[in-house]
């Protein structure tokens, strides 16, 4: 029990606090839903589905079933790093240190080899949502929220790293619930590209909202890139056409196989690719779509399944993999949620036939346990990257690990 | 990550102080870590005390998430903060795992009979019910408000309405804004009569 004068203060200090809460404005606002759940039909009211929070302590591997993972004949999965609760984007140093981004934490991780041995350490504190890392050059830059920093000669300074120099501030200007996390990665152009999500699940978004936009990291100016984005979380150029090839988020509460998320190409600045008015290249929303077609827009190269939710994505150029999987793309499918039976949860594999047709197929599974269950996963891919001897890197941001996929012949 | 902490002897010794009371002894079988917890938060997690919060069958990553927040400072508490300022992650998944296999004792209030349908027409008009499920037990990080205290819910919604109480991602930030003073009194007397048991 509290001792008596202190529950006296405490009572008190609540009294005193419904006083003040009871002389503001009574007035009752309708009481808004949360905004996971905008754009929900009458009938969908009672749904039971809801999107699955992060352990933000990590999980251990030894607690998890890794075992179940799978890979093609010939592929090893193992886990590569563990204690990175929340790890997300990776990014790979020059003299080998992996740095690692986070989104519901404030941390950005390094990975170290130390004499052999492998050490994680928390790099950078107290960022806003620092979701986006790209190493370029000896310089770490990372995306939070509202701004786009760099670290200079980051690697030789793991231990004592330098201030943040400003690349871009205000980008986050309402502080607005919203999919304003960002992926970050440095173009052919010498540029840095960032998403700029939607302020919801389906709302019409700012000028600047729905985007991949870039920043000149010379000169801090940003340009509009491309428009009608819900949320792209994972870009990469191709390496011989050196065009955009991004993945996108579409809408919730179109049902279980409707709209696809998708993957698509960007040949040019400008493009619209249809949000928040046409999904996946063929089905006009409900609400925005009314007095508009799909022609309008520029369609997805391929249709990635309703909800899966791709994140990081990356061409794979190393040399470890077959020949075959040269310039195939790799993406780490983090969802389902807004499905009855849910599916994803993979690394999936993108290939290319003749005519430069992509076509999708599961890489690494093993992470879905029951596509009924609540929750269905017992972890959740975000990112890949691929490493110097071709081994391929995937993070896990529900419990905190790093896996390495390899391949022997 | 090996992040090297300290035993919190002194504030373990000041929590156990403030808080000790005879109920508090018969923790004995909980694991040594969960020791200092039990001396407030009752044997398995099932307080004595009106004002502190049950953990007992509160699902684990909620416990986790909480105690994550205590030392990052996203909550702030004179009593939690220097506690949690002690513990890794990995012992903030065990106490979680301890606290969670825990069965809650009966509901810890009793509602006032004029509040039992408005409170159900709160719970449901402002959302509670979509995300702590039809009978407020909670999953995953959502916490069961069935059967726990009615003073650490009225501090909780206040906080919430307030806007200094951390949450995962503002959703509950928003979802207190509407609340009256009112509303939050009925609310919370109603959650603190429901039963929090899953079966």
């Amino acid at each position: 029990m509290l001792p008596a004068s202190f529950r006296h203060l405490v009572s008190l200090s609540s009294a005193l606090v419904c006083a003040l809460i009871a002389s503001a404005a009574e007035a009752q606002a309708p009481a808004p839903p949360p905004s996971w759940q905008q754009g929900r039909s009458g009938e969908q009211e009672k749904s039971p589905l809801h999107p699955f929070a992060i352990n933000v302590t990590g999980k251990a591997a030894k607690e998890l079933p890794v075992d179940k993972l799978k890979v093609p004949a010939g592929f090893k999965v193992e886990v590569w790093a563990e204690g990175l609760p929340g790890a997300r984007s990776m990014a790979l140093g020059s003299k080998g240190t992996v740095f690692v981004g986070t989104r519901q934490l404030k941390d950005v991780y390094a990975i170290v080899d130390r004499s052999g041995k492998r050490e994680v350490k928390i790099l950078l504190k107290d960022l806003d949502s620092p979701n986006g890392v790209v190493f370029s050059r000896g310089t770490l830059y990372v995306a939070e929220r509202h701004r786009i920093t760099r670290y200079d000669g980051i690697e030789s300074r793991l231990d004592n790293p330098p201030e943040a120099k400003v690349v871009v501030d205000g980008l986050d200007p309402q502080k607005q619930p919203g999919h304003f996390w960002k992926f970050l990665a440095l173009g052919p152009d010498g540029k840095l590209y960032y998403n700029v999500g939607a302020p919801g699940n389906i709302v019409m978004p700012s000028y600047f909202q729905a985007s991949i936009s870039r920043v000149d990291p010379k000169t801090g100016i940003i340009e509009n890139y491309v428009q009608g984005v819900r949320n792209s979380v994972g870009f990469d150029w191709h390496p011989q056409t050196k065009q955009l090839w991004f993945g996108n988020h579409g809408r919730d509460w179109l049902g279980d196989e409707s709209p696809n998320d998708t993957l698509h190409v960007a040949t040019r600045k400008g493009q619209h690719f249809g949000y928040p008015y046409c999904h996946q290249g063929d089905t006009l929303d409900p609400e925005f779509g009314k007095n508009r077609s799909c022609s309008e827009f520029t369609p997805p190269a391929l249709k990635l399944g309703a909800h899966i939710a791709p994140i990081g994505m990356r061409f794979y150029t190393g040399k470890m993999f077959p020949a075959e999987y040269q310039n195939n793309i790799f993406i780490a499918m983090r969802g389902s949620w807004n499905r009855t039976i849910k599916h994803g949860y993979n690394v999936t594999r993108v290939s290319f036939d003749a005519d430069g047709k992509p076509k999708m197929e599961p890489f690494l599974t093993g992470f879905l346990l029951d596509e009924k269950a609540d929750p269905p996963m017992w972890g959740r891919p975000n990112d890949v990257i691929v490493m110097r001897d071709g081994s391929l890197l995937v993070s896990d941001d529900q419990n905190g690990l790093i896996y390495r996929v390899s391949y022997a012949k | 990550m090996s992040r090297s902490r300290s035993v919190p002897g002194a504030a373990a010794i000041f929590a156990a102080a403030l808080c000790f009371s005879p109920g508090a002894n018969a923790a004995a079988d909980a694991p040594q870590k969960a020791q200092v917890c039990v001396a407030c938060h009752g044997a398995g997690g099932n307080p004595t005390d009106p004002a502190m919060p049950s953990l007992a069958g509160q699902p684990a990553q909620f416990i986790a998430t909480q105690l994550y927040f205590f030392r990052e400072g996203n909550r702030k508490n004179p009593q939690m903060s220097p506690l949690a300022s002690n513990l890794s992650n990995a012992e903030m998944n065990e106490l979680a795992g301890y606290f969670s296999k825990q069965t809650p004792a009966a509901a810890t209030g009793r509602t006032s009979p004029e509040n039992l349908s408005e409170g159900r027409r709160i719970a449901e008009r402002y959302h509670c019910v979509q995300c702590h499920g039809p009978k407020l037990l909670g999953l995953q990080h959502i916490p069961r408000l069935a059967g726990q205290q009615l003073a650490y819910l009225k501090t909780q919604l206040i906080a919430f309405k307030e806007r200094t109480r951390a949450d995962l991602d503002g959703t509950m930030t928003s979802a207190a804004q509407p609340l009256s003073e009112k509303d939050i009194e009925v609310l919370a007397d109603y959650l603190s009569g429901l039963d929090p048991r899953r079966d």
